[in-house]
């Protein structure tokens, strides 16, 4: 268990420790827009004088960045194929940047700017993943239920409760780290965007299924057997809330109405940058244990009590 | 005469017996159309703000007929004589039907309702798909009622716990009608904006019938 702790430590060290760095073309556009005025730029140092330098960024373009009074790097210690990740603010004069802070040098990875969420891209390793291992949680919940069904094993319930609070408490935090980043880019905790709706509406689903639970007044059998048949009936309408209501309406998340997605979408392609796109999968499997292992307590936890009911 | 036919004509002898269906969703409509006149007197009400107020009265209304289908079997005590005499999937079928029949009767009546009440803001301009998403609406919140309202006739606080569980589920489809009538409501062509809708719909539906009829057997036989 340890190991997850580890590698779980050192996904979230590096989600908040790599640098962000976009192209000349974002710097331009955000400053032109009006959006902010200093940006991070990733881009090769190809030669470097006493106050400015020439780079080339990732796309290949090229932009002189000067040093200003302001600014706390030096380009004369570094030599030509060095990769900076510095921020830059545009000089509409000049067309030329100034330089800001330099932020990091040879960076083992970075990730890349996305316009209008900057810093809070980081967020995608976390809320994304955290709702897809929600859906993986209820629909191995599911296919628990089904098991009892057929078999009769009282412990594929346990198992099927298990998944299903797990399920619950990985949307709750889909939708505690989704209302923070809703605060700062849409401005509010809580829209009642598409997809925030559906997400409300998974947890209602659940917190009835365990509601259910509690109130019915018959043996443990057949309480058993009709919290499965209620698994499985509202896991029909789990994907309609997940994937396609929010993609067909208009909506604030990408994806919605039919927009291009980062990670999900019509098309079924992704845009995303390679790098962050590896890493969220990583972040997708690290959260998809941490999971399995609450369900794994949680199933163990609900077998003593029930041997402790038998006993007494 | 099939089976599922009998439970259905032993349900309909009933509710003509009693009428305790038919006037409960009657006297339902009435104060909800009531309360929406009163508290909006002289407003414009928005095509998307009619066809939320025209769900949420079918929806509920639907809870109130609806919920007794089993319900009222456990209480008569009359269940385990339907479970001798018909199988478990033509109760089934029976329940499905009645509530359906139920249910479109619920919405025409509602409907003709709004179109008396609202008659300046509840203009249909494209009737088929009006229609079309009223009775994919029907469908699918008799189905899931009949199969929900087995569930709960075995739990201990009968009556207020199936719109609680119900309407999570129904929600996909609440969604969609509303957006559905919404669009039929405001253009007269609605199928080109409401196809999405329609579609989820009839996946919806089909989803839900399937898994209800398959699943009814479990809670029915003990």
């Amino acid at each position: 268990m340890w190991c997850l702790g580890v590698a779980l430590a050192i996904q979230v060290f590096v989600a908040f420790e790599t640098p962000i760095g976009g192209s000349f073309d974002d710097a331009v556009t955000l400053a032109m827009n009006g959006v902010q005025d200093v940006t991070p730029v990733k881009a090769t140092l190809l030669s470097a004088d006493s106050s400015s330098a020439h780079f080339t960024d990732l796309y290949g373009q090229q932009g002189i960045v000067h040093e200003t009074n302001k600014s706390n790097g030096k380009y004369q210690s570094y030599k030509s194929g060095d990769i900076l990740v510095m921020s830059v603010a545009y000089n509409r004069n000049e067309k030329s940047f100034d330089l800001v802070e330099i932020i990091r040098v040879n960076p083992i990875m970075s990730f890349p700017m996305i316009q209008g969420l900057g810093e809070l891209g980081r967020n995608m390793l976390f809320h994304v993943p955290m709702s897809m291992v929600a859906f993986i949680a209820f629909f191995l919940g599911t296919i628990y239920s089904i098991l009892y069904l057929v078999k009769k094993d009282f412990d594929f319930d346990r198992r099927a409760r298990a998944a299903s609070a797990g399920g619950f408490l990985f949307t709750a935090l889909a939708t505690a780290t989704g209302s923070i980043w809703a605060r700062f880019s849409w401005g509010t905790f809580w829209n009642w965007d598409p997809r925030e709706t559906s997400i409300f509406i998974l947890l209602l689903i659940y917190g009835a299924y365990f509601m259910l639970r509690s109130l019915l007044e018959e043996s443990e059998d057949k309480k058993a057997r009709i919290a499965a048949v209620y698994n499985i009936i509202a896991f029909v309408s789990v994907p309609f809330l997940m994937f396609v209501v929010p993609r067909i309406t208009q909506s604030l998340h990408p994806g919605g109405g039919g927009t291009e997605a980062p990670i999900i979408n019509l098309s079924g392609q992704t845009h995303t940058d390679r790098t962050l796109l590896n890493m969220h999968w990583i972040s997708v499997v690290l959260f998809l244990f941490v999971f399995l292992w609450i369900k794994d307590i949680y199933t163990r936890i609900l077998r003593i009590q029930d041997k402790r009911a038998e006993e007494i | 005469m099939s089976s599922w036919q009998a439970v259905l004509r032993k349900d309909l002898r009933i509710e003509f017996r009693t009428r305790y269906g038919v006037s409960a969703v009657i006297m339902f409509l009435l104060i909800t159309v009531a309360v929406i006149l009163y508290s909006t007197p002289g407003e414009q009400l928005q095509p998307s703000i009619i066809s939320a107020l025209l769900w949420i009265t079918l929806f509920f209304g639907a809870m109130t007929g609806l919920a007794r289908s089993f319900v009222s079997e456990e209480e008569r005590g009359t269940s385990l004589m339907l479970r001798l005499y018909a199988s478990g999937e033509s109760v089934f079928i029976g329940k499905l039907v009645y509530n359906l029949g139920l249910m479109i009767a619920l919405a025409i009546s509602a409907l003709l309702f709004f179109q008396f009440f609202f008659t300046r803001d509840f203009h249909i301009r494209d009737w088929p798909i009006f229609s079309l998403q009223l009775f994919l609406g029907a469908v699918g919140i008799a189905a899931v009622s009949t199969i929900l309202s087995a569930l709960i006739s075995r739990a201990s606080q009968k009556g207020a716990l199936l719109p609680i569980v119900a309407l999570p589920i129904l929600m996909p489809l609440v969604i969609a009608t509303t957006d559905a009538m919404r669009i039929t409501l405001e253009v007269p062509s609605a199928w080109v904006g409401a196809r999405g809708d329609i579609l989820i719909l009839i996946s919806f539906d089909i989803a839900m019938v399937l898994v209800s009829y398959v699943l009814f057997d479990v809670i029915w036989k003990d």
